[in-house]
């Protein structure tokens, strides 16, 4: 009497549970993402077709709203810190670049009055944020 | 063998999950910020004096209005008088000149005519305030 062999080994891949695995990756990229806060204050920037890509890793952000508010790194200062912030941003990183994140309906006075702290404190390579150019918006 | 019960079909969710995936990863763009460079004068860079032919000086007035060496002008003359003007001499400055109240946009429309017009020696100044 032979007993026929009802285990059967099969060499397949079990395919079933990838699905799984993906909505999990999903599922906790989904959550686990922090979306950085918009930091600084609120600007219309100006528009420029001169525009070029900076490199975000080097650049320190002045914000300068409508009104005149000078903000860096979330907080406002005014133009007399403002050497100093930059001296010591600069003692940490040399090729900094100070980003103007100024509305297009600020006095540029008050932009000039910052250019002026940055020569004082050697910051030298700025760049003037622009959104590219387009049809509609400021101009 | 295919049954005729068989609505979950857990292969092609995978296929469609991964998708997904890829889709959001090929998709998400990264803020890319934009603006134009400029170098400031530092601390150690001394004073020069330059020939009065080898400037070409562009204000900006409280009230708007831009003047080229003096003549009032309109933002879209700017590109191709500094155009012209390098094209006569490969040593041309242009010098940006704006008054305090000036809007900042203005200044920015300005320097990104004078950029386009492919200029490399731009030096900023602010006008007297009471002027």
């Amino acid at each position: 009497m032979s007993f026929q062999r009802t285990v059967q080994i099969e060499n397949r891949i079990p395919t079933a549970s990838m699905a799984d695995i993906a909505f999990l990756l999903l599922i906790f990229f989904m959550s686990t993402t922090i979306f950085k806060m918009e930091e600084g204050l609120p600007v219309e920037l100006p528009r420029a077709a001169a525009a070029q890509s900076q490199k975000q890793e080097r650049i320190l952000h002045v914000w300068i709203d409508a009104g005149g508010d000078v903000s860096i790194n979330d907080k406002l200062v005014s133009a007399a810190d403002l050497g100093d912030i930059m001296k010591a941003a600069l003692s940490v990183n040399p090729a900094l670049v100070i980003a103007f994140n100024a509305d297009y309906r600020t006095a540029y006075g008050t932009v000039a009055a910052v250019i002026e702290e940055l020569k004082k404190a050697n910051a030298v390579r700025v760049s003037f944020t622009c959104d590219p150019e387009a049809d509609s918006g400021p101009k | 063998m295919k049954t005729l019960g068989d609505i979950s079909n857990l292969p092609s969710m995978s296929d469609i999950a991964f998708l997904l995936l890829i889709f959001f990863l090929v998709s998400t763009m990264f803020a890319v910020e934009q603006g134009i460079p400029l170098v400031l004068p530092g601390r150690q860079s001394t004073n020069v004096t330059v020939k009065r032919s080898d400037v070409l000086e562009i204000d900006a007035r409280a009230n708007g209005a831009i003047t080229l060496d003096g003549r009032p002008v309109s933002l879209r003359d700017i590109r191709p008088a500094v155009e012209k003007g390098l094209a006569q001499n490969e040593k041309l400055i242009v010098v940006l000149s704006t008054h305090p109240n000036t809007e900042y946009g203005l200044m920015v429309d300005l320097l990104d005519e004078i950029k386009l017009a492919n200029a490399r020696v731009i030096s900023l100044r602010t006008l007297p305030a009471e002027g």
